[in-house]
């Protein structure tokens, strides 16, 4: 059951959006959530909203999976907009003791309920169309020039590709602890919530124990592999911006050109 | 000169009271298949850590190729020539995607990505691996993740592979797959230290060293070691078991003209034996 939980949601397909290099994505993806922001009236959030609609199409992940990823945000998106309805300046359409609902105040909900959904849909897109290997791959190879600050950036980027590589591991290992567990009569079903946190005590340390024992064996079987950190390190999959990644860029260029115009030109309603 | 060549070493873990190596003098030759047998905690899986330079043994000297492994200078050319397979193949491989951990020890040797490819390829098809390429090493069988850990450090090019009990936490299938590939690896010239405690995998080496309380007991072709029964037996070890079953026949009066290391020979010995 515990294997259910999605993670990485990864789809693999061979799309347009698939084949753009990670690095362009997460670039565009930074740059579309700068945009949403940045529309700050209804002829810009417009382009923005079909901009992030024509990436969504071409990225022949069907939009049910979309809709999926919205319904958990769904709650924000209500509070959020309900209490942007209130903090509107201008006259009141309608008042209740303290509370005053203004013209502004509405457009104010509207925009960051949308917002708020572009923003998710854009980011499932990424995920969606990008493993995980390839999505730490790009963040170590954009993060390179942070080097100069010492971040240490190829220990991080390791860090994830081992984190990544043990989740399914260790879920597997909980799995058979819990068999284990429940086989030694431990319960783990019933109670209220505290009670059932409290049962998952027998799991964890065991399962924290065994990870300990795995880091130090992966720890040795690196050294075996002659690992000496990120210095003089090469990859086997180098990575090169093609003919689609500029065609990516330059449709996001438009956006962007598209957006500042907008806003450049109309009056801002926020 | 021999490929390994170790003189008294010593060594002896922090906590410890008792010498996990007490003085091992071994010599392995290049291409050759030695097996290493004994009890826990005898000092195999501690030897075996000393031939690429993971542990510096406290007194004697290691030489590999020529290498000294306490000289920190050549400590990864030592790593490289010398791989290590360890037991649980779960906890040895880095990355998600199987292609891209067999490439992680020529990445962090430094070789060219279209060099790494080729290297990467050739150690997959060795080890039957190829069309998994792919795959992410969760999805695979144990045996078939053993495999790739070899591929892992055959992208190395190494001279010698060090299996510390390689088949232990292995179903008979992925035993016989790693076997398989060992004998592969032996074919092509690469020397094998094997340390198991499978008496019938010990069986197919050309040399079987027995290791007790971090000395050598005795070591010679595995037709010399395993007719040694009394010995083996009074240290607890076994012996595999047809030349178990050949040892109590001649107690029972039997003659054999040598101790049989398979079912096949010992088929035949019966055979001639009783005729």
């Amino acid at each position: 059951m515990i294997r259910d939980v999605a993670l990485g949601q990864f789809i693999p397909g061979k799309g347009i959006v698939h084949r753009t290099d990670p690095r362009v994505k997460i670039i565009l993806l930074i740059a579309f959530i700068t945009l949403i922001f940045c529309a700050f009236n209804f002829v810009s959030l417009a382009v923005v909203t079909a901009g992030i609609i024509t990436t969504l199409a071409l990225s022949e992940v069907s939009f049910k999976l979309y809709f999926k990823s919205l319904k958990v945000i769904i709650f924000i998106v209500i509070i959020t907009s309900v209490l942007n309805m209130f903090y509107g300046t201008g006259d009141p359409i309608w008042q209740f003791g303290i509370l005053k609902l203004t013209m502004s105040g509405i457009y104010r909900a509207v925009f960051v309920s949308i917002r708020i959904v572009l923003l998710i849909l854009i980011s499932s897109c990424l995920t969606f169309t990008t493993s995980p290997t390839d999505l730490t791959d790009a963040i170590e190879r954009l993060m390179k020039p942070l080097k100069v600050f010492h971040i240490k950036v190829h220990e991080i980027a390791m860090m994830m590709t081992i984190a990544l590589r043990f989740v399914p591991t260790l879920l597997e290992e909980t799995d058979k602890i819990m068999s284990a567990q429940k086989a030694r009569g431990a319960d783990m079903d019933s109670g209220g919530l505290i009670k059932k946190v409290k049962a998952m005590t027998p799991v964890l340390i065991p399962l924290f124990v065994s990870a300990f024992r795995r880091a130090y064996d992966l720890a040795m079987a690196m050294e075996c592999r002659c690992y000496q950190g990120g210095d003089g390190r090469t990859r086997m999959k180098t990575l090169h911006i093609k003919k689609l990644d500029v065609f990516c860029i330059i449709f996001a260029a438009l956006i962007l050109a598209g957006v500042v115009l907008c806003d450049i030109f109309i009056t801002p309603i926020i | 000169m021999s490929f390994i060549s170790a003189s008294s070493v010593k060594y002896r873990y922090e906590d410890s009271e008792k010498n996990a190596l007490n003085g091992v003098t071994l010599k392995v030759n290049k291409g050759e298949f030695v097996a290493l047998l004994g009890h826990n905690g005898c000092g195999k899986s501690t030897m075996a850590k000393t031939l690429n330079a993971l542990i510096i043994p406290d007194e004697g000297m290691i030489y590999v190729d020529g290498m000294d492994t306490a000289d920190d200078e050549v400590t990864y050319e030592i790593r490289r020539n010398v791989g290590l397979v360890l037991q649980n193949p779960d906890n040895q491989l880095v990355a998600s995607i199987i292609e891209e951990d067999v490439a992680f020890g020529p990445e962090n040797l430094g070789v060219e990505p279209g060099e790494i490819r080729k290297r990467v390829d050739t150690a997959l098809k060795t080890v039957g691996m190829y069309d998994y390429r792919t795959h992410a090493p969760h999805k695979l069988s144990g045996g078939q993740k053993q495999r790739v850990a070899i591929a892992g450090i055959l992208a190395m090019q190494p001279s010698c592979v060090v299996f510390d009990e390689p088949t232990a936490m292995l179903d008979p299938n992925g035993r016989e797959e790693v076997m398989r590939t060992i004998k592969t690896l032996k074919k092509k010239g690469i020397t094998i230290v094997l340390i198991t405690h499978y008496m019938d995998e010990a069986v197919l080496a050309d040399r079987v060293i027995v290791m007790e309380k971090g000395e050598i007991l005795t070591q010679g072709e595995p037709e010399k070691v395993f007719s040694q029964v009394n010995l083996l037996k009074k240290h607890s070890l076994d012996v595999p078991q047809s030349t178990e079953l050949a040892y109590k026949l001649i107690g029972a009066g039997l003659r054999f003209s040598k101790m049989p290391l398979n079912v096949q020979e010992c088929i035949e010995l019966l055979e001639g034996a009783l005729s």
